[in-house]
């Protein structure tokens, strides 16, 4: 019979988890518990790396992350987009992604300090750029010969933001939205031969493969998923999606870990007698 | 053109690229840089086609589906084709700037956002389930992986912290001393591995991506 119990530990139908999961994800939503969020080196220099831009200074953010991404990239991209517009810094939008324009859009939306800024002057979105890695090297020699106008069509030579605005050097920094690979174009094309400071904005799951290229000075910053976000939204000094989200993680991964330890209990409890 | 010939005209057009790319990286001569951005502008512009070339080739693929009435397939292809060809209609009403049209801003804001959005959470509810049969101390490296797995998860989490102020500081240690050596070590072996990929296809021996097997 007890056989029966540690055996069947080990095979709760799916289902049931889903469930409880669902169930554990909503009771924050009801209840927050809004528990303290510690901040790490990785993000403190991100954030310490976007105060430094002074202003008029030339600021570019690829976004290399879908719709998908959003509850783990967007935080942490709106956050630093706040300070960047406190910083008055130029921003320079552009996307690998065919859905990057809806993740332009949704910063633009969430960031109040827009409605002070002049599209055009202060910011603009120049659209999706394919290629991959060719096309960033590329976008470091020569943004031109790759984008001849914004996503609204206007030509690039009458934007006020890109008149002194043409290749790496001219930029102060990059910010990589990414849930993949494209932050090693910008580190391979940007960062070692103009030495361009590069920050990675990702999801939590390519935290790991970037670490290595912070660990070694290569990134300046860091931003681990919706972590990242509320540990950019706490220094920054304005909750927002990310802080909620925190609570959602906190309950999914304690019962990710109460769901392991159980299975385990009963593979130990059985190991011997199947 | 005789097939010997034109496999040593693509050799010899890749080794000049290949060249070309190299000197470019290393050396600040004004007709090999302007060369090298014309390439790469190329580049650019082919991937683009690119782009249209899988639609063309998305639409054989499920064209054919629906076609053949494929059981179980066919629907799902038939809404693809027709969601493919509302969506390509309604930019090309405006194409100059697609977004102005509002029934296309609508299919991106809201069922595209929103299949997105819901398909990438679902992966939430997978591995959890996932992590739950697969997670299993059946030996010594898996109780430690399962070990590392689990601080790493609290060191993430703020729970963590509540539950004990050294739970992150060991899952930090799993991460910063055990995980960012072995990543490093395989980044700098894929890019020596990247380094010998490259001089063996400049030697005309690694021709997978002509279609055919490499030689020794």
């Amino acid at each position: 019979m007890s056989q029966g119990i540690w055996n069947r530990l080990q095979m709760i139908d799916r289902r049931i988890i889903y469930w409880v999961l669902f169930i554990i994800l909503m009771i924050p939503f009801i209840r927050p518990l809004g528990l303290p969020v510690s901040i790490t080196d990785q993000t403190r220099d991100l954030y310490n790396g976007i105060r430094s831009v002074k202003e008029g200074e030339v600021v570019v953010i690829n976004i290399s992350s879908g719709v998908s991404a959003w509850a783990e990239c967007l935080p942490s991209l709106v956050a630093s987009v706040k300070v960047l517009n406190q910083q008055k810094a130029k921003i320079i939008f552009w996307t690998s992604f065919v859905d990057g324009q809806l993740t332009y859009e949704a910063i633009v939306s969430k960031v109040p300090s827009f409605k002070e800024r002049v599209y055009g002057t202060d910011y603009v979105y120049l659209g999706y750029y394919a290629g991959a890695e060719t096309g960033v090297a590329q976008l470091a020699k020569d943004i031109r010969s790759v984008f001849t106008a914004d996503y609204k069509g206007t030509p690039i030579n009458q934007l006020p933001i890109m008149q002194n605005v043409n290749k790496a050097e001219d930029v102060k920094l990059v910010l990589s939205s990414d849930t993949g690979d494209v932050c090693d174009y910008y580190i391979r094309q940007w960062r070692v031969p103009y030495g361009v400071p590069v920050a990675e904005i990702g999801i939590a799951m390519i935290y790991s493969s970037y670490q290595p290229h912070y660990k070694a000075g290569i990134l300046f910053g860091l931003s681990n998923g919706s972590r990242g976000g509320a540990e950019l939204e706490k220094l920054v000094g304005e909750l927002g999606d990310a802080t909620t989200t925190m609570d959602a993680i906190n309950s999914s991964h304690l019962l990710v870990i109460f769901c392991i330890v159980l299975a385990n209990l009963g593979y130990l409890a059985t190991r011997g007698k199947k | 053109m005789s097939e010997v010939l034109r496999k040593e005209v693509v050799y010899l057009i890749t080794a000049i690229v290949v060249i070309t790319m190299i000197a470019d990286y290393f050396f600040g001569i004004k007709q090999l840089n302007d060369a090298a951005s014309m390439v790469r502008t190329w580049a650019v512009v082919i991937s683009a086609m690119a782009l249209a070339l899988g639609a063309v080739n998305l639409m054989r693929a499920h064209g054919n589906i629906v076609r053949k009435r494929v059981p179980g397939r066919w629907i799902y292809s038939g809404v693809l084709i027709f969601i493919f060809a509302l969506t390509t209609l309604l930019g090309l009403l405006n194409i100059n700037n697609p977004s102005t049209n509002p029934l296309y801003k609508w299919l991106f804001d809201y069922p595209y956002t929103s299949l997105g959005q819901t398909l990438y959470a679902i992966t939430g509810f997978y591995i959890a389930s996932a992590a739950y049969r697969a997670f299993r101390a059946r030996n010594i490296d898996a109780a430690l992986l399962l070990l590392a797995g689990i601080f790493v998860l609290l060191k993430n989490a703020p729970i963590g912290e509540v539950i004990w102020v050294q739970l992150p500081v060991i899952g930090g240690w799993f991460n910063d001393i055990g995980q960012v050596p072995a990543m490093r070590t395989f980044l700098i072996t894929a890019a020596f591995g990247l380094l010998a990929y490259g001089f063996r296809t400049l030697l005309g021996k690694e021709r997978g991506f002509y279609g055919e097997v490499a030689t020794a």
